[in-house]
C-alpha cells in the first residue's frame, strides 16, 4: 500500500484583520459573560445573607449594579422594579441587553464562527456548549433549579475556554490578539465591580466598617474571585480602603488593574510592534501612561483624588486603547469613514 | 456637421464618501454616418487617468476610482465630431414585410428581438403591436418601425419627472408619458413583439431652433436593423430619422447596457445631481 | 451473522458489484470476501465511529430554509464504490476531452464567435443565456483558460455506459467531501487497502494549488498570494471551503477582507495590505463586484473587475463560464467537441430534448410523465421533474413553465442509475449512485483518481442531491482491474 505523504505546509503569516477582529471580541465577551455571572452570583448570595434589607435597599443595590455595568436607562426602559429577579432577566438572559450573559455569549460564539477554522475544535465546542446550555434555559428555570449551578456552569465554561485556549492554541498573533481582549475586557470589568460599592448609598456614616459595610466589600472582592487572594495578602479583618488597594494595585494577583493594564501594555508591544523607547502609537502611549500610574500612584493617592472619579479615569483609558487598537490594525487610514456604510449607485436618467 | 458637445455631470453628497468606483460611456462612437475627431475626459478629484475599453456593443468604456474621501465628484467630457447627413448616404433597402413575405434572418442578432431588462415582452406591447398594424398594414421593414415609432410619438406626452431611471417600458406605457428614455424603450418592446431587431442608443441632439433658456441634456433614441443594410436610426420622441444633428455615445439592448455613468461608492447619500449638456456647431468662424 | 447475506438481489438494474450472471464482478471479490468474515456488530461500531468523526471534524454542510442554518454531518456509507483501472482510463480521456472543448467553446463564444457563424450552436440560445457575461467579450483571460476547476456529474445506464448528466463550470463543490471519505475510509478499514491498490485523492489540494499558482501575474518584488474567496460562514459549502483553504495552506478571505487600489486587489491584515495575485473564488459571477454587476451584492469586492481586466489579478473559475454549464447548451456538447477537436465524444450525453426547438417542444409536452425535465439555470436539483414519479398537478404545472418559457427547459430520458450494495438498516441493498470527478486544468489537465459517489439513500429514489436524502461513499479506483 501506498503511504499517504502528509502535506507540510508553511503556515500562512499574514494575519487577517477580520480574524483578528474576531478573535479579540470572541476573548472579550467571554470574558464579559464570565464576570457578570460573577456579580450577579455575588450579589444574589449577599441580598440572601441580608433578608432584613428593605426593598429600597434592594432596589438601590442592584440599581447600583445595573448603573455600573452601563445600562441602567435601558432597564429603566424595560423593567418597573429593580430587584433580585428583574435583575437576573436583564443581566442574564435579556437580549435586549448588549451586556446581557445571553447576548455576551452569544455574540463570542458568532465571532468563533466567524473564525472557526483558525481555533481549536476544543475552543469551539465549548463556546458552543455554552451557548446550547443558555438557549435551553430562561430567568423562571434557573430560579427554579437554584441560581448557584447556573453560575458555576458559565464560569466553568468561561475557565474551561481559557485553559483550552491555553493549552491548544498555537502561540501566534492570533493569540496575543486573544490575550489583548481578555486582558482589556478583565481591567475593565474590575474598575466596574469596584465602582458597585461607590454607588451603594450607605444608610449612615455609623455602617462604615460596620457589619453591612464589611459584607459590602466581602461581596466586592467576591465580586472579582478576590476574596481568597486577598486573606491570603492581608491575612486580616477586610478594610475598605485595603480591598480597594488590592484590586487596584495588586502586581500578582490577576484581575487586579496593576496586573491586568501590564499585560495589556506589553502585548500592544508585540501587536503594534512597539518595541522602542518612546511610543510610535497614541494606543501604546496611553497604555504605558495607565501602567506608569498604576506603578507610581498608592491608595491615598487615589482617595484623595476620589475612587469614583479614578475608575472613571481609568475606564476611559482602557476604551481609547481597544479603540486605537482595532483602528490601527483593522482598518487603514484610508477607511475613515465606517466600513458599514452601504454602496451606493449613481446614475442618471436620459431625458431631453 | 461639425459638432462640439461639453457634457459634465456633477454629483454633490451629503457628507464624505470614498471607495467610488465607476464605469462611463460618453465617448461618440466612430461608425458609416460619425466620427470623433476628440475626444476629452476630465474627472474631479482624479488619481490616475481613466482607462478604458470596448465592450460587446462596440462603446469605449472609461472605468476609473476614486478610493480616497470627497464630497463632490465631476466628470466632463469635451468632444468635438463630424457627422454625416442622411443625403450623403445610400438609402435604405426595402425588405418586404407583407404577409406572404419570409421573415428575415437574424439567429446572430437574437439579443436585440429578446427580452431585456427594460424591455419585458409583455402581452400589452403585443396588442399595440395589433393595433398600429390594423390601422397601417405592414409593408416593409423600415415603413414598419416608423409605424410604431410614429404611434408611440403620437400617442405618449413627453414630461419630464413622471419617470425615472428605473421605468421599464411596460410602466410608461400605461401611463402614456415621459421622457426620451421611456419613448425609446417602448417603441423598442414594440419592434421586438413585431419581429423587429432594434436596440437603444444614447446620444446628444443638436437643437438649432433652441431657444436661449432652453435646458439641453442627453438624449436617447432607436436604431433598427435593416438586414445586409445596417443599422438605421429613429427618434420617437421627436418622430423622425436620425440625421446629422445627432450624436451617437453607445447602443445596446437597452439603458442598462448603455449607463453613461454608473458605479458604486461607500458613504452619504446624493444631496444633488447636476447635469449640464451643450451641443454647438463649429462653423468655419467660431473653429 | 455477517453483513453480507444471500439476500442481496442486483434487480433490474446495473449492479456495480454483482453482474446480470449473478456473480460478484471481479473487481469486488476481494470486499466481498472480507464482508463475508465481518460480524455485523464489529461493521456497527466501525460505522458509529466514523460519523462520530465526521461530526468533531466538522465534516457538515448548511441546511437552508431555517434561519440558524443548521449544519448536518454528509451521511456516509461505509461500502465503497470500485472502479477497475481501465474503466478509470476511458473516463478520464473522455474528461479531458470534454474540458478542452468547453474552454475552446467559451474561448470562441467570446472571442470570434465563429461556432455560432457557423450555426452549430444556435446563437440565439448563447446570446439570451442568463450566464452569457457581455461585459467580457474579447477579454483575454489569464493563459487562456476559462475553466480551471470542473466537477462533471456522471451516471451509468442499464448496460453500465457511463453518461455525462451534466457539467459544473462555475464553483462545482464536493472535493472536500472526496478527501474526507478516503480519511474515514481508511480509519474504518486500514486493512483493506493493503489488499487492494487503491490510488489516492489527497493530491487533489497540492494539484489545485499548483494550477491556481500557474495564473498567478508575475510581480518582481513578490511571491504570489493566493486567496480563497467564501461567501461568509452561513454558505452551505463554507466547511469545504475552511478545508481547501487550510489543505492549500492559503488564508480564506470574505469580499470584506479584500479591497481595491489603483486596480491591485490587496486583503487587509493586522500588518496593512498584502497583495492578492490569484483568488479562488466560491461565489457567482453576479457577486463579484458590485460596481459592474449586482449593485446589492455584500459579498463582494468594489473594483474586483477592473483588476481583473486590467490583468493584475487572476479568478479561478473565469468570469463567464455559467453560460457553458447551461443544461440547454449541455445538448449541444457532443457538437461542441466534434467542431473543435474533430473528435467523436468519448463520454455521450443522456438523450436530451430541447423545450426551444418546436418538434422537441410538442414531444415534451405530450410525453411529460415519461421524462426528465429540468431547468436550464437551476443546481441541485432544485427546479426538476421526474415525469414517471411526478403526480399530475406536477406534471401540469411543469407544462404551463415549460409552454410559458421554452428556452429555459430541457427534458432527459429517465435513466435508471446504476446501483451500488449500501447499508440500509440492517442489510445491503441495492441503491442509484452518480459520481463527480473533479478535473483541474492548470498547465496541465489533471483528473483527480476517484472523485465523490453520491447515493440516494431512499428506496427508488434517483435524486442523489445532499439536500434531499442523498449521501456519499468513497470512490476507489484501482491500480490495475482488480
Amino acid at each position: 500500500m501506498p503511504s499517504v505523504a502528509p502535506m507540510f505546509r508553511p503556515q500562512s503569516t499574514v494575519m487577517l484583520s477580520r480574524v483578528a477582529h474576531s478573535l479579540y471580541w470572541m476573548s472579550r465577551y467571554i470574558e464579559r459573560a464570565e464576570n457578570i455571572a460573577r456579580l450577579l452570583e455575588v450579589n444574589l448570595q449577599f441580598l440572601l445573607d441580608f433578608q432584613g434589607i428593605d426593598d429600597d435597599s434592594v432596589k438601590d443595590h442592584w440599581g447600583s449594579i445595573i448603573a455600573s455595568s452601563g445600562g441602567g436607562e435601558l432597564f429603566a426602559q424595560h423593567y418597573d422594579v429593580a430587584d433580585s429577579r428583574s435583575a437576573t432577566s436583564f443581566l442574564a438572559f435579556d437580549l435586549r441587553n448588549p451586556s446581557s450573559i445571553l447576548s455576551c455569549v452569544y455574540a463570542a460564539r458568532e465571532n468563533a464562527r466567524m473564525v472557526r477554522d483558525q481555533i481549536s475544535l476544543e475552543m469551539w465546542e465549548t463556546i458552543n456548549e455554552l451557548y446550547l446550555f443558555l438557549k435551553a434555559r430562561n430567568a423562571a428555570v434557573v430560579w427554579a433549579a437554584g441560581a448557584n449551578e447556573f453560575f458555576e456552569r458559565i464560569k466553568q465554561h468561561s475557565h474551561l475556554f481559557q485553559g483550552l485556549t491555553d493549552s491548544t492554541f498555537s502561540r501566534s498573533e492570533g493569540w496575543e490578539f486573544i490575550q489583548f481582549g481578555k486582558f482589556l475586557e478583565r481591567a475593565d470589568k474590575t474598575t466596574r465591580i469596584l465602582d458597585v460599592k461607590y454607588h451603594i448609598l450607605l444608610p449612615n456614616a455609623d455602617d462604615v466598617g460596620g457589619a453591612l459595610d464589611t459584607a459590602q466589600w466581602q461581596a466586592v472582592l467576591r465580586s472579582a474571585s478576590a476574596l481568597e487572594a486577598y486573606r491570603r495578602f492581608y491575612v486580616r479583618e477586610i478594610l475598605s480602603w485595603k480591598a480597594a488597594e488590592f484590586l487596584i494595585f495588586s502586581d500578582t494577583f490577576p484581575r487586579s488593574l496593576h496586573y491586568c493594564v501590564a499585560q495589556v501594555n506589553d502585548l500592544l508591544r508585540r501587536i503594534l510592534g512597539e518595541t522602542g523607547a518612546r511610543p510610535r502609537s497614541e494606543a501604546a502611549r496611553i497604555s504605558r501612561r495607565l501602567f506608569a500610574d498604576l506603578e507610581s500612584r498608592s491608595i491615598p493617592d487615589v482617595l484623595k483624588q476620589g475612587l469614583h472619579e479614578f475608575l472613571m479615569e481609568v475606564q476611559n483609558a482602557l476604551d481609547r486603547i481597544g479603540d486605537e487598537v482595532v483602528q490601527t490594525t483593522m482598518f487603514y487610514p484610508v477607511d475613515t469613514a465606517s466600513d458599514d456604510h452601504q454602496q451606493l449607485q449613481q446614475q442618471q436618467q436620459q431625458q431631453q | 456637421m461639425l459638432l462640439r458637445v461639453v457634457h459634465r455631470t456633477t454629483f454633490v453628497y451629503s457628507g464624505p464618501v470614498r471607495d467610488s468606483f465607476n464605469e462611463v460611456r460618453l465617448r461618440p462612437v466612430d461608425d458609416d454616418r460619425q466620427r470623433c475627431n476628440r475626444f476629452d475626459l476630465r474627472v474631479t478629484p482624479l488619481r490616475a487617468e481613466p482607462r478604458d475599453y470596448e465592450d460587446y456593443y462596440g462603446n469605449r468604456v472609461y472605468y476609473f476610482d476614486v478610493p480616497e474621501s470627497h464630497e463632490e465628484l465631476v466628470i466632463e467630457t469635451d468632444s468635438e465630431v463630424q457627422t454625416l447627413a442622411n443625403l450623403d448616404r445610400p438609402s435604405i433597402p426595402l425588405i418586404p414585410t407583407g404577409p406572404n413575405a419570409k421573415p428575415p434572418a437574424l439567429e446572430l442578432h437574437a439579443e436585440y428581438l429578446a427580452e431585456s431588462h427594460y424591455v419585458p415582452l409583455a402581452f400589452e406591447l403585443w396588442r399595440e403591436v395589433q393595433d398600429v398594424f390594423a390601422a397601417t398594414p405592414r409593408s416593409d421593414l423600415w415603413s414598419d418601425a416608423v409605424a410604431l415609432g410614429n404611434h408611440v410619438y403620437k400617442t405618449f406626452a413627453y414630461r419630464p419627472n413622471t419617470t425615472g431611471v428605473n421605468t421599464i417600458a411596460t410602466d410608461a406605457l400605461k401611463q402614456r408619458m415621459g421622457v426620451c428614455q421611456d419613448f425609446a424603450h417602448v417603441m423598442l418592446g414594440l419592434c421586438r413583439q413585431a419581429g423587429i431587431a432594434a436596440r437603444y442608443v444614447s446620444g446628444y441632439f443638436f437643437n438649432d431652433l433652441r431657444r436661449p433658456d432652453e435646458i439641453e441634456a442627453s438624449h436617447a433614441w432607436v436604431e433598427v436593423l435593416i438586414p445586409e443594410f445596417g443599422w438605421v436610426g429613429y427618434d420617437p420622441t421627436h418622430a423622425r430619422i436620425a440625421d446629422e444633428r445627432y450624436v451617437k455615445i453607445a447602443a445596446g439592448r437597452d439603458y442598462s447596457d448603455i449607463r453613461p455613468i454608473s458605479g458604486t461608492y461607500r458613504g452619504a447619500p446624493t444631496r444633488d445631481l447636476r447635469v449640464e449638456v451643450s451641443v454647438r456647431e463649429i462653423t468655419p468662424a467660431t473653429s | 451473522m455477517s453483513i453480507l447475506s444471500s439476500t442481496y438481489e442486483a434487480g433490474d438494474f446495473f449492479d456495480e458489484m454483482v453482474g446480470d450472471d449473478g456473480q460478484v464482478r471481479p473487481h469486488y471479490r476481494r470486499l466481498t470476501e472480507r464482508l463475508a468474515t465481518l460480524p455485523e456488530a464489529e461493521f456497527a461500531q466501525r460505522r458509529a465511529a466514523v460519523d462520530l468523526a465526521f461530526l468533531s471534524r466538522g465534516v457538515t454542510f448548511t441546511v437552508y430554509g431555517d434561519n440558524e442554518g443548521t449544519e448536518r454531518i454528509f451521511p456516509f456509507d461505509l461500502i465503497p464504490r470500485i472502479i477497475p483501472n481501465t474503466e478509470w482510463k476511458g473516463i478520464e480521456a473522455g474528461l479531458a476531452q470534454r474540458i478542452t472543448a468547453l474552454n475552446l467553446f467559451l474561448h470562441d463564444i467570446y472571442h470570434e464567435q465563429k461556432i455560432l457563424a457557423d450555426k452549430v450552436v444556435p446563437a440565439s440560445l448563447v446570446l439570451g443565456a442568463k450566464n452569457f457575461r457581455r461585459e467580457f467579450m474579447n477579454f483575454n483571460v489569464p493563459k487562456g483558460i476559462y475553466v480551471h476547476i470542473c466537477g462533471t456529474d456522471l451516471i451509468r445506464d442499464r448496460d453500465g455506459r457511463y453518461l455525462v448528466l451534466e457539467d459544473n463550470l462555475r464553483c462545482p463543490s464536493g472535493a472536500s467531501y472526496m478527501i474526507e471519505n478516503r480519511a474515514a475510509m481508511r480509519r474504518a478499514f486500514p486493512n483493506l487497502f493493503q489488499s487492494y491498490r487503491v490510488r489516492q485523492v489527497e493530491g487533489y489540494a497540492d494539484a489545485l494549488l499548483k494550477s491556481l499558482l500557474y495564473l498567478a501575474p508575475s510581480r518582481r518584488d513578490s511571491h504570489p498570494n493566493v486567496v480563497l474567496l467564501t461567501p461568509g460562514v452561513y454558505n452551505s459549502a463554507y466547511f469545504e471551503h475552511c478545508f481547501l483553504a487550510r489543505q492549500m495552506g492559503i488564508p480564506i478571505v470574505e469580499g470584506r477582507d479584500l479591497f481595491v487600489r489603483d486596480n491591485r486587489v490587496y486583503m487587509r491584515t493586522t500588518a496593512g495590505p498584502v497583495q492578492v495575485d490569484v483568488i479562488y473564488r466560491r461565489i457567482d459571477d453576479d457577486f463579484l463586484d458590485p460596481s459592474v454587476f449586482r449593485p446589492d451584492s455584500m459579498l463582494g469586492v468594489p473594483g474586483l473587475v477592473n483588476a481583473y481586466r486590467e490583468g493584475r489579478v487572476a479568478l479561478a473559475n473565469a468570469i463567464g463560464t455559467g453560460v457553458a454549464d447551461d443544461k440547454v447548451i449541455y445538448a449541444y456538447v457532443p457538437k461542441i467537441i466534434k467542431y473543435y477537436l474533430d473528435q467523436e465524444p468519448l463520454l455521450p450525453n443522456v438523450n436530451t430534448y430541447l423545450a426551444s426547438e418546436a418538434s422537441d417542444r410538442k414531444f415534451i409536452l405530450e410525453n411529460i410523465s415519461k421524462l426528465v425535465v429540468k431547468s436550464a439555470n437551476e443546481a441541485g436539483g432544485y427546479g426538476m421533474l421526474i415525469g414517471p414519479s411526478a403526480t399530475k398537478d406536477e406534471c401540469d404545472k411543469f407544462r404551463a413553465m415549460v409552454a410559458a418559457n421554452p428556452r429555459n427547459f430541457i427534458a432527459q430520458d429517465p435513466i435508471s442509475l446504476s446501483r451500488s450494495p449500501t447499508w440500509c438498516e440492517g442489510q445491503l441493498e441495492g441503491r442509484h449512485i452518480d459520481l463527480r470527478p473533479y478535473i483541474l486544468y492548470g498547465e496541465k489537465i489533471v483528473v483527480t483518481p476517484g472523485g465523490l459517489t453520491r447515493v440516494a439513500l431512499r428506496k427508488g429514489s434517483l435524486v442523489v442531491n445532499s439536500s434531499q436524502g442523498g449521501g456519499s461513499k468513497d470512490t476507489w479506483v484501482l491500480q490495475g482491474n482488480e
